[in-house]
């Protein structure tokens, strides 16, 4: 898989380069600001870019212009972006009407390199990785008539997985149960919110997503 | 007003009526009175020109009852004298009223000049003198036969039940007795009320009390001398000497409504004069007390912008409540309230003095006005910057004690960690994995700290997408519903975008920490160069900004913008805060 990592402090930028090498990663391009990487991404048509929203020029959050730029020029390349803070709204803003190909983690989440390198690997396969912080904000965000009240903790769980982009099988592992029981609770779910079934992972996420912000 | 004159002149026509009637009843009456020619002329002076002036004054100053008691005297006057008169109806009732004209100049003195009697004890001293000049007299007349005392010309005594000579004396006297009580203790008061009187009401009071002191002194000498049964020219014509500051009531009082507009004139002519050229510090003032003769003038100026009165050096005033002892009179320049004079409550007597100066001196108190006004903001500027200045060092504690109890221990507590870990690492790999276990911990949480920190310092979104997705962030963060019912739509400069997100974040902090709401509303929108920042919640209410350092805070954070924070929190009514900060 190829991959272009996008990030202006020069020692994190060498560091997931070669965090992502040592997993059998190709690491095609580094860029040190937002006009680089999109023209890095332009030149290596990669499967993935992972991108710091904080990034020259301004310093402001030109590596989220430039990853709404990549998702709208080249729909091929997965965008996963990183940030030293979790803001919901710009979660909201990526996925706009396509959660496929797309991630938005907190920074710190690269140190949990096994976690990190599958969310990278299912960004590239055209899923979603979203950081469970934006997850739990967005579910734990006050409703008046919350319709998330119905849900039964193990629901909700299941709802927050599903939100973060996980598949049924990983779900299943994560809370120890059969992906047949994980499907029946996301049916369950589905009827609760009122949401018609989607079968593709990434469509499921922006379903609920589109549910959460609402 | 129409409706009070026609009555007046009635008054006035029925006052001549009877005085034509009575004079004539008089000089042609059978009892031969030794100087009739003299209390013809006595009986109409006196009771017309009480009558006349009192009707003068009420026409004029409807609102005091000078005017209604100075008619009342008159006509007491005239009916008293019916005992000179020979028809025994009016003969009789003249002589049982021959002394109420008393009880009505002591009446009219005590309430001079307002025409309201201040005090309990002088409204009972007014009743007790109209009883015993009205009814007290009746003992003595069912007993007393005129022809008795030798006056074969006397008219008939209608009361007359048995001719008791004795009796009829002996209740004379002690009429005579209550008389002179009743008299020393309202001389008491008049020198009372006049040692009490400021020098602005001693002008006013001063003619009519010495001449209604002088009428009751004389009296009391009259009514000494008679009890004592003291004979001679001396007792006879006292009485005539008590008619003279009598009679002069109401000129006294018609000179003193002269003067006091002399007075208006002149002081407003001194007034011009004093403040025409440029004025120091106090001057206005200085003058505006000379001018009024109250030296203990204060001034005040309204404030339209913050709603409030302030004194000459800018700094916040309440003028003093009706009933406190002080009066207040608003100075108003093109229908605009300027200024308030707080003053002696006295004063209200001379409305036209304080409406003349008020008026000569508007301008002058609008250019001091403007004065207070820009001393107010320079104080409340000052304030302000010291207290943001102080809010600032306290957030730089704040921030310094965040950081070193937070991520920095957890930072040296990982370096333990990563040091055992290192040690361990050969011998004890199983204790060194937990050790990094432990230490990975540690790290997460300290960079969720400084997250949240940052965070709290400046938020990214607000610098990088405006005041909308910032304030949409913080509803969704905030521990109740928040609707953000309106929005701005544009970004505006960066220090308001801040003070408005802080406006916000604070009255959410606060709802959610004492407001007990259920939800709680957000609007933000532009108007006349403003930006508007709204938050209600639907809690208890009763937010106080003067206590905290919360609001007070927000509020020197949006002053310092040159914008106004209030706060409108009644209790159970929830709470609105609202921000108006210049954006332009």
């Amino acid at each position: 898989m190829r991959v272009v990592v996008a990030e202006d402090s020069v020692l994190l930028r060498e560091g997931i380069a070669r965090l992502l090498d040592d997993h059998g990663f190709d690491v095609v391009g580094q860029a040190g600001d937002a006009d680089d990487l999109v023209r890095k991404v332009g030149a290596h048509k990669p499967d993935v870019a992972v991108v710091d929203i904080r990034m020259p020029p301004t310093n402001t959050d030109d590596g989220l212009r430039a990853a709404l730029r990549i998702r709208d020029e080249h729909p091929q390349t997965g965008v996963l972006v990183l940030s030293a803070y979790v803001e919901e709204a710009y979660a909201l803003e990526l996925v706009a009407e396509s959660a496929s190909g797309l991630g938005y983690l907190l920074k710190d989440r690269v140190a949990d390199v096994d976690g990190f390198v599958d969310a990278v690997r299912r960004v590239a396969d055209g899923g979603s990785a979203l950081d469970p912080e934006v997850v739990s904000r967005l579910v734990g965000r006050n409703r008046r008539d919350d319709p998330l009240a119905e849900l039964t903790p193990r629901e909700r769980e299941v709802l927050e997985l599903m939100a973060e982009g996980r598949t049924n099988a990983a779900i299943a592992e994560r809370l120890v149960v059969t992906e047949r029981a994980v499907e029946k609770h996301v049916t369950s779910i589905f009827g609760k919110l009122g949401l018609s079934p989607a079968p593709e992972d990434h469509r499921r996420v922006l379903a609920v997503l589109t549910f959460l912000r609402s | 007003m129409i409706g009070l004159r026609r009555a007046l002149w009635a008054i006035g026509i029925a006052a001549v009526l009877v005085t034509i009637v009575e004079t004539d009843l008089i000089a042609t009456a059978d009892f031969h009175h030794p100087e009739r020619g003299l209390w013809v002329a006595l009986n109409a002076v006196i009771g017309l020109s009480f009558v006349g002036v009192g009707l003068f004054a009420w026409y004029r100053r409807p609102d005091t009852r000078v005017g209604t008691l100075m008619v009342a005297t008159g006509f007491a006057w005239l009916v008293g004298n019916f005992g000179l008169t020979d028809p025994p109806l009016l003969f009789t009732l003249g002589s049982l009223l021959n002394n109420l004209f008393v009880a009505c100049a002591i009446h009219l003195l005590l309430a001079f000049p307002s025409g309201r009697l201040s005090s309990r004890g002088d409204r009972n001293l007014v009743i007790v003198a109209y009883v015993v000049t009205t009814l007290g007299f009746l003992p003595p007349l069912l007993a007393a036969d005129p022809t008795y005392i030798g006056c074969t010309d006397c008219p008939q005594n209608l009361l007359l039940v048995e001719s008791n000579p004795s009796f009829a004396t002996t209740a004379v006297d002690i009429l005579a007795v209550l008389g002179v009580i009743i008299l020393a203790a309202a001389l008491g008061r008049l020198i009372g009320r006049w040692r009490a009187a400021t020098p602005p009401m001693r002008r006013v009071i001063t003619p009519v009390f010495v001449a209604g002191g002088t009428l009751m002194a004389i009296l009391i000498v009259a009514l000494m001398l008679s009890l004592l049964r003291v004979e001679g020219s001396v007792a006879e014509n006292i009485f005539y000497a008590a008619l003279i500051p009598f009679g002069l009531v109401p000129f006294l009082f018609l000179a003193g409504l002269a003067r006091a507009r002399m007075i208006v004139g002149g002081a407003v002519t001194e007034l011009v004069a004093r403040i025409g050229g440029p004025l120091g510090g106090g001057e206005l003032r200085d003058a505006l007390a000379r001018a009024l003769n109250d030296p203990s003038l204060e001034l005040a100026y309204w404030l339209p912008e913050s709603e409030c009165h302030v004194d000459p050096e800018g700094r916040k005033m309440e003028p003093p409540a009706p009933g406190s002892g002080r009066a207040t009179s608003y100075v108003t320049l093109d229908g605009e309230r300027v200024a308030v004079l707080v003053h002696d409550p006295l004063l209200l007597d001379e409305p036209e003095l304080i409406e003349a100066v008020g008026a000569a001196a508007a301008l002058a108190l609008e250019k001091e006005r403007l004065e207070a006004e820009l001393r107010a903001k320079i104080g409340e500027l000052r304030e302000s910057r010291a207290r943001l200045l102080s809010i600032e060092l306290a957030e730089r504690g704040r921030l310094e004690r965040d950081l070193h109890d937070g991520a920095q221990q957890r930072l040296v507590s990982l370096a333990l960690d990563l040091r055992l870990a290192r040690g361990a690492v050969r011998e004890q790999p199983e204790q060194a994995e937990r050790l990094l276990d432990g230490a990975a911990k540690e790290l997460e949480h300290a960079l969720g700290e400084l997250r949240e920190l940052a965070r709290g310092i400046h938020p990214a979104v607000l610098s990088d997408r405006g005041l909308d997705p910032a304030l949409e962030a913080l509803a969704r963060r905030a521990p109740l519903p928040v609707e953000i019912s309106a929005r701005l739509g544009e970004r505006v400069a960066k220090p308001v975008e801040l003070a408005a997100y802080f406006v916000v974040s604070e009255a959410l902090t606060n709802i959610a920490k004492y407001a007990h709401a259920s939800r709680a509303v957000v609007r933000v929108g532009r108007e006349n160069g403003r930006v508007i920042v709204e938050v209600a919640d639907d809690g208890v209410g009763g937010a106080d900004p003067s206590r905290g350092t919360g609001l007070r805070g927000l509020a020197d954070r949006v002053s310092a913008l040159g914008g106004r924070l209030d706060v409108d929190s009644g209790t159970g009514s929830g709470t609105t805060v609202i921000a108006r900060i210049p954006c332009e």
